[in-house]
């Protein structure tokens, strides 16, 4: 594969150098953590439906176990290469970290387009995985997870396959399992909770009371629509909201001054976040462009769609007002126009410590599991508060400490907590 | 006579009129209770007979029939009493009699009127007729329980029936006798070789002296001399024939002549179709459903029925007559509505649907999973039931609108429609329908049209014209207007300006245009205040929209949703059907529960009852309100929950609370369904000889077959002739690996994202940049007249470097998708086949070409791209910066006004991409010639095709032509190689135009003449034998003109090109 072309490994790594030089790390720390641990590629062959035998190529990369096991997904694309799961383990390690729970970062896969396998074949590939894998990986050692391509289902294939292999029930080998085959409730609205538990937070320190705020969100999915309803329970005042129009192919924002109503709006979209227009307009909403969201007049702005949304093109059309920018999706924001939003002195929440709602309650997943017992709802939900009040203090308090940007922030955390258990360890 | 004794005396004599008329009438049904004996009618006539006459209590009546007297005990003869004799087939057998006993007034007329005695020779005339018929009758009867009992005593019994026959029926018996001589030849009897010769038959070849000779006209047999052979040939028969077999053959033959007039009425071109299926429905009487005509005269029958009712496409009455039965026909005819005088023609989709149902239902015998598959009641339309309603209406003007300017036709047509919807049916087509809505009931109803123009093969005439729900609610009156109401709006549909224009396009304008049309009954069940179908879609048996590299074009493709198939049907942009592919169901379109859920229907057709229409109403709305009342909803619906998707049982299910998606999960792999569908499709392509596309419903427990037509072949998707003279300059590419069928209109721009730009790209942003400027491209440029070129998988969501990263709002304009895989070292990149917006692409019908540039035999002309100016900085002086990888190409401003034609063959699997001229619309209507295979019996197949594409190039008002017949070996399907094809043309032009012609069939001939030298070997000059009539050789009957219309070996009209005035 020809070097000169983008390798998001060697971008991985160049960003862990920059930070690894803020925090002076020791050589052998840092040529530890700018590689995986432990790589695994192997075959997997695969009797398909038609009776052929396929061979496919799977993948594991530990990058870093040393504050728990490794956790990260498992995708299935037919393009993958090492070095996508390589800078993808390494970020699942800086990720955990930075919301202090006890585990590492990995990522797998196999090269497969899942679009054209059946079910019998992709089931046949995920327990080909595990049995090749099975005696690197376990709750203790290593916890897969959902990811491109894969699902629930997959994840309970691969379970069943470890627990014949091992002969015993470990409910906590795999996170993202539907809930009562050991998945935990909270699920849904981890992430979109946890984008506005950090958001609170900001608010605090900026001395900011949340009733006085409005907002501006990008998408109506799941993210967003838990984000809007716990900013709103706070007493913040949503004043728009943009989504896809599956009929007219292009989005639209939905403005009320006087705030959006969620209850109203989830009566008037589609299964996909779509918000039916003409029912908008008839309940006092104004149909504006998509792009409109990001150039409302409000202190927040909250982009949980898509990638790149905030960029060099359109960050100029940001209210004077906008204060803090909540990254629910990820990498909203490209990096030149994040430039812009730190010479702006806009309080930027990144997409990494932001949206890791999701990667919290997959350890409480595994949490649940490995004790098998299972939690309320609230329980969940009270301890991911929690979680993300900290994690965003550490963070917080760092960016004042040492007058750093938030995004540069949170992984010098992440980092240094790492680095610290590498040390601890007597590794390096 | 004064004015009241005259009034008084007419009275009198239409009471007398009256009298003897009712008179008639009682005998006649008397007469026709085939359940009692005779004596008992003769006893009940006696005692009516008084009161047609004049003086009823004076007059007395008696009966004399094969000696047995019937009377009343006061009968006497007296002076005033006038007797007729009752004949049997000529023969005296008795008398009727009537009496006065005593004197009665006479008039001018004697003491019974003229009239009295009239009606007592009719009433003499009809008893005799009736004690024939009840003898033959009872013979029949005796023949048949004798053939079932073979063992039971039947010696001598057939020469019992031969003699009857020879005193009776002489035509009948000597018929016989030939028969039975045949057959005696045929068994080998040699006596019956010298009764042949004796007729100077053909048959006795090899025996020299009774060969006529050639030179002098055979001698003709005196009628004594034939009846005396034929007497021989029975008494050849009883010594070398068992009586059963005798009795066997005289029963069958005798049989097959009772059904002769089905044949003579179906055979010749001009009997009213009311005589037909009268005549259809009493050979269903009479020979019950195991038929009772050998196999030869069935076969003949079928043909004709199939001409009368379908088409006379000869490839299509080949495939036909070989699925096809006359019992088929039993149920079809009494469903037909037409007018007096109707060609009987039904139309394409009528036709479809009612062969696929035959070969379905035959193939059941062979392949259980075939076995209870339905068809809706149907009533037809035929298709001249609209030529009689624009007459009726004095509608024919309308006619001329095809010619007119499509503005114009534009904006006439809501007149047209208003004009249509106001006009009145024709009686006999009323009553009809009036029939049809009896049988139909309250249930919804659709009216679809059925072209004569869909059976044409090659022209796929699809959905162009119109097809309507009714609720058909109300009282019988309001259902009847809806009915009308809708037939209305289908016939001015004919008006319209898109299949008007569809058919300018396609050389089919002069083509005379009737259409039939069929009334269904909706599958569907009752759900709440609607009538919907549980499911229906529409499968392919040719899948051209492949998702996957690993489907094959033979595994097919099923559009499925819920309720009717309307959404399956057509493409709906903002809600999606389910697709499967029955040769591989496992491989489905969507595959994570997100695109799953996303890519399933969220709205449903259905009528509702209460507002008696058709609505289409969110899905979920329906499901969490009537879910609970639809039949088997978990084998259509499976829960999403939390980022997973599973189908459960029916008896989890709970319609209220859980989030349904449609995914017919259940279906496809609790049911059979699947399997079924490949079945079906197989089987159909498989007898049809074609690729066919079939409408399919099921209102929860029957599965059922709507329509079945050969698989749409719209220019966009049918395979193109892939040129092999283009020079390689201009070829921008070429494809050969997973191609699918079409051409794509002419383009005019081509956005081109280098492969190895974009492999030079580091930074992040810039990719991406790539993408977003790809989605300011789409919004400007002109749609579906440009297509975009790039590497890898586009629109992934994974490595971006792997594809440029665009959603499907991004490309949502072009008219091509071309991924191009560049080998990378030994391996070349897996493309994505449009998967991650595959299924928006078929619904806009998007193509999609993978391209491997580097596999030997494949053309990339990077020159041509990398070459030619860029207007990206002109378009998007934003994106200035990404003119090295992504450039916009205007194709005619710098290629000379050519264009870039796309064309694609699956068949061949080769996809082109050349630079062209732009095409000019084709003034010439496309007439197809086939291929043909020389085959020993196709003889004659070859040159009745020949004849009809002759005809059908035929100009008729340049040359004068009424009509254009086949007569000869052709036409009796008897044609050998060497034989010529006899045309009988009806000619009304000039002189120059008899030269003209002649001189333009000349150049037929000797064409054809070389081509069935090509074919067979046999040379000939020419091949052609034309033989001109004129009106008045019609009028007069002479010549060949006789063959025009006539009842035997008649001629066989041909469709001529252009339209004919009627």
């Amino acid at each position: 594969m020809e070097t000169s072309s983008y390798n998001p490994f060697q971008v991985a790594q160049s960003q862990f150098d920059k930070v690894a030089a803020l925090l002076e790390l020791d050589e052998g720390v840092r040529a530890l953590l700018r590689e995986p641990m432990r790589e695994y590629q192997f075959t997997i062959p695969v009797r398909m439906d038609d009776g052929r035998v396929e061979v496919f190529k799977g993948f594991r990369v530990q990058h870093n176990d040393a504050r728990g096991p490794a956790k990260g997904g498992i995708r299935f694309h037919p393009m993958e290469t090492i070095d996508t799961v390589r800078a993808l383990a390494m970020w699942m390690t800086w990720k955990c970290a930075v919301v202090d729970i006890p585990l590492g970062g990995g990522k797998g896969g196999v090269i497969c387009d899942p679009h054209h396998l059946s079910q019998h074949e992709q089931e046949r590939i995920c327990r080909g995985w595990v049995r090749q894998i099975a005696r690197n990986v376990g709750p203790l050692s290593d916890v897969p997870a959902p990811d491109v391509m894969t699902n629930g289902q997959h994840m309970l294939w691969m379970l069943d396959e470890y627990e014949m292999i091992s002969g015993e029930h470990y409910p906590g080998f795999i996170t993202g399992k539907p809930v009562g085959m050991g998945g935990s409730l909270g699920r849904t609205e981890a992430t979109g909770f946890g984008v506005i538990y950090v958001l609170r937070e900001a608010l605090k320190v900026l001395g900011l009371s949340p009733e006085k705020t409005t907002a501006s969100v990008q998408g109506f999915g799941n993210v967003a629509q838990h984000a809007v309803q716990l900013y709103t329970q706070l007493g913040g005042t949503v004043v728009a909201v943009s989504c896809w129009d599956q009929a007219d192919k292009t989005s639209y924002t939905f403005r009320r001054k006087s705030g959006v109503n969620l209850e109203e709006l989830r009566a008037i979209s589609d299964k996909f976040g779509g918000i039916d227009k003409n029912r908008a307009r008839d309940l006092g909403y104004e149909q504006l462009p998509g792009e409109a969201w990001l150039e409302q007049d409000v202190d927040i702005l909250i982009p949980a769609a898509l990638e790149n949304q905030i960029n060099r093109g359109n960050v100029q059309k940001l209210s004077k007002r906008v204060k803090i920018i909540a990254e629910g999706a990820n990498g909203p924001t490209t990096p030149e126009a994040d430039e812009v939003l730190r010479q702006r002195n806009i309080f930027v929440l990144p997409d990494f410590l932001t949206n890791a709602g999701g990667v919290t309650c997959s350890y409480f997943e595994q949490v649940q599991c490995n004790t098998n017992y299972f939690w309320e709802k609230e329980e969940v939900l009270k301890r991911l508060d929690s979680k993300m009040t900290s994690a965003f203090s550490a963070v917080h308090d760092l960016a004042c400490r040492q007058k750093l940007y938030m995004r540069e922030a949170a992984y010098v955390i992440a980092i240094s907590r790492v680095a610290q258990a590498v040390r601890l360890r007597g590794w390096a | 006579m004064s004015n009241s004794r005259q009034a008084d005396d007419r009275f009198r004599i239409l009471r007398e009129r009256a009298k003897e008329l009712d008179c008639l009438y009682q005998v006649e049904e008397l007469l026709a209770d085939d359940a009692r004996s005779l004596p008992d009618i003769f006893r009940d006539i006696i005692a009516t007979l008084p009161l047609g006459w004049q003086y009823p209590k004076l007059c007395r009546a008696r009966i004399v029939c094969h000696d047995e007297v019937y009377e009343p005990p006061d009968y006497v003869h007296t002076q005033w009493s006038d007797a007729v004799p009752i004949e049997e087939d000529g023969r005296a057998i008795g008398c009727v009699e009537v009496s006065y006993i005593r004197e009665v007034p006479a008039s001018d007329e004697g003491v019974f009127l003229e009239k009295e005695r009239k009606l007592l020779r009719t009433i003499a005339d009809r008893i005799g007729q009736t004690v024939f018929h009840r003898k033959l009758e009872k013979q029949l009867r005796e023949w048949q329980s004798a053939q079932r009992e073979p063992a039971a005593n039947n010696h001598h019994q057939w020469m019992v029936i031969v003699d009857l026959l020879r005193r009776t029926d002489e035509k009948l018996y000597l018929q016989i006798s030939r028969k039975m001589l045949y057959h005696l030849f045929w068994s080998g009897v040699k006596e019956s070789r010298q009764v042949l010769n004796t007729f100077g038959s053909d048959f006795s070849v090899g025996n020299a002296e009774s060969i006529a000779d050639g030179n002098r006209p055979s001698q003709k047999q005196s009628r004594e001399s034939i009846l005396e052979v034929s007497d021989r040939v029975f008494a050849i028969a009883a010594r070398h024939l068992s009586d059963a077999e005798i009795l066997a053959c005289l029963h069958k033959w005798i049989q097959e002549n009772k059904l002769s007039f089905l044949i003579k009425a179906v055979d010749s071109g001009d009997t009213p179709l009311d005589q037909i299926i009268d005549a259809l429905l009493q050979y269903r009487t009479l020979a019950g459903s195991e038929g009772g005509l050998a196999p030869s005269t069935e076969k003949w029958l079928l043909v004709s029925l199939i001409r009368r009712f379908f088409s006379d496409h000869a490839d299509f009455i080949n495939l036909a007559k070989r699925h096809l039965q006359v019992s088929d026909f039993f149920d079809l005819a009494p469903r037909i509505i037409y007018p007096a005088g109707s060609n009987g023609r039904l139309g394409g989709k009528s036709t479809g649907l009612f062969l696929a149902q035959q070969v379905l239902r035959r193939a059941a015998a062979r392949e259980p999973l075939l076995q209870d598959i339905k068809t809706p009641r149907t009533w037809y339309l035929t298709a001249d039931c609209l030529t009689e309603f624009l007459r009726y209406n004095d509608l024919g003007d309308v006619n001329e609108q095809k010619y007119k300017d499509l503005e114009q036709i534009r904006v006439e047509y809501p007149n047209i429609i208003q004009l249509f919807k106001h006009a009145r049916f024709p009686a006999d087509i009323s009553k009809g329908l009036s029939l049809a809505l009896d049988e139909f009931g309250e249930h919804p109803i659709i009216v679809r049209s059925s072209s004569l123009l869909e059976d044409r093969i090659g022209s796929g005439f699809y959905g162009k014209y119109r097809s309507l729900f009714l609720a058909n609610q109300g009282t019988k009156q309001e259902r009847l207007e809806a009915l009308q109401d809708a037939i209305a709006e289908i016939y001015a549909s004919v008006f319209g300006p898109d299949p008007i224009l569809y058919r300018a396009e396609h050389g089919l304008l002069d083509f005379h245009e009737e259409m039939g049309i069929m009334i269904q009954e909706v599958v569907g069940t009752r759900v709440g205040p609607y009538v919907l179908p549980v499911f229906s879609g529409v499968a392919f048996s040719s899948n051209e929209f492949r998702w996957s590299p690993r489907l094959k074009r033979d595994d097919g493709l099923v559009r499925m949703v819920p309720g009717l198939g309307t959404r399956a049907v057509d493409r709906v942009s903002d809600d999606y059907p389910i697709l499967i592919s029955p040769g591989q169901p496992g491989l489905r379109v969507n595959v994570s529960p997100e695109e799953i859920r996303h890519y399933s229907p969220s709205r449903v057709d259905v009528i509702n009852l209460e507002t008696r229409s058709f609505e289409t109403i969110p899905l979920d709305r329906l499901l969490r309100e009537h879910g609970h009342e639809i039949p088997n909803l978990h084998h259509l619906v499976s829960v999403y929950n939390q980022g997973n998707i599973a189908s459960t049982s029916g008896i989890e299910l709970d319609v209220t609370r859980d989030e349904l998606v449609v995914t017919f999960e259940g279906l496809v792999t609790r049911t059979p369904f699947i399997q079924r569908m490949r079945a079906i499709l197989l089987t159909l392509r498989k007898e049809l000889e074609t690729s066919v596309d079939i409408e399919f419903a099921s209102d929860g427990q029957t599965f059922y077959l709507l329509q079945c037509r050969p698989q749409y072949t719209a220019d966009e998707v049918a395979p193109s002739v892939i040129p092999q003279d283009i020079p390689d300059r201009q070829i921008l590419f070429t494809a050969n690996r997973f191609i699918s069928n079409g051409r794509v209109p002419d383009i005019s721009h081509v956005v081109y994202v280098s492969p190895e730009g974009y492999a030079r790209q580091t930074s992040r942003d810039a990719l991406v940049d790539i993408g977003r400027a790809v989605g300011r491209l789409n919004a400007l440029l002109p749609k579906r007249r440009f297509i975009l070129m790039g590497p890898g998988r586009w629109g992934s969501r994974g490595d971006i470097r792997q594809g440029v990263q665009v959603t499907y709002s991004d490309i949502s304009n072009t008219a091509v998708l071309i991924e191009i895989a560049r080998r990378k070292g030994a391996y070349a990149p897996e493309l994505s086949f449009g998967t991650h917006f595959f299924q928006d692409m078929v619904e806009a019908g998007i193509r999609y070409i993978p391209l491997y540039p580097d596999e030997s035999g494949v053309v990339f002309n990077e020159h041509l791209l990398n070459s030619a100016p860029n207007m990206l900085a002109g378009m998007l002086p934003e994106y200035e910066h990404l003119s090295d990888v992504l450039r916009v190409i205007d194709v005619p401003g710098c290629k000379d006004g050519r264009i870039l034609r796309i064309l694609m063959n699956a068949d061949l699997g080769r996809a082109i991409g050349f630079l062209a001229e732009p095409a000019v619309p084709s003034e010439v209507p496309p007439v197809e010639v086939k291929p043909v295979e020389a085959r020993s019996e196709d003889f004659w197949r070859w040159r009745q095709r020949m004849a009809e594409q002759l005809a059908l190039r035929l100009d008729p008002r340049r040359f004068g032509v009424r009509a254009l017949y086949l007569i000869g070996s052709t036409a009796n399907a008897t044609a050998g190689p060497g034989s010529d094809i006899d045309l009988l043309v009806h000619f009304q032009g000039n002189q120059a135009q008899r030269e003209a012609l002649l001189l333009w069939l000349e150049g037929w001939s000797l064409s054809l003449a070389e081509q069935n030298y090509l074919r067979t070997g046999y040379a000939s000059d020419r091949l052609l034998d034309v033989h001109l009539v004129t009106d008045a050789d019609i009028a007069a009957r002479t010549s060949y003109a006789v063959k025009i219309n006539a009842v035997i070996d008649a001629a066989i009209p041909l469709p001529l090109g252009g339209a004919v005035e009627k």
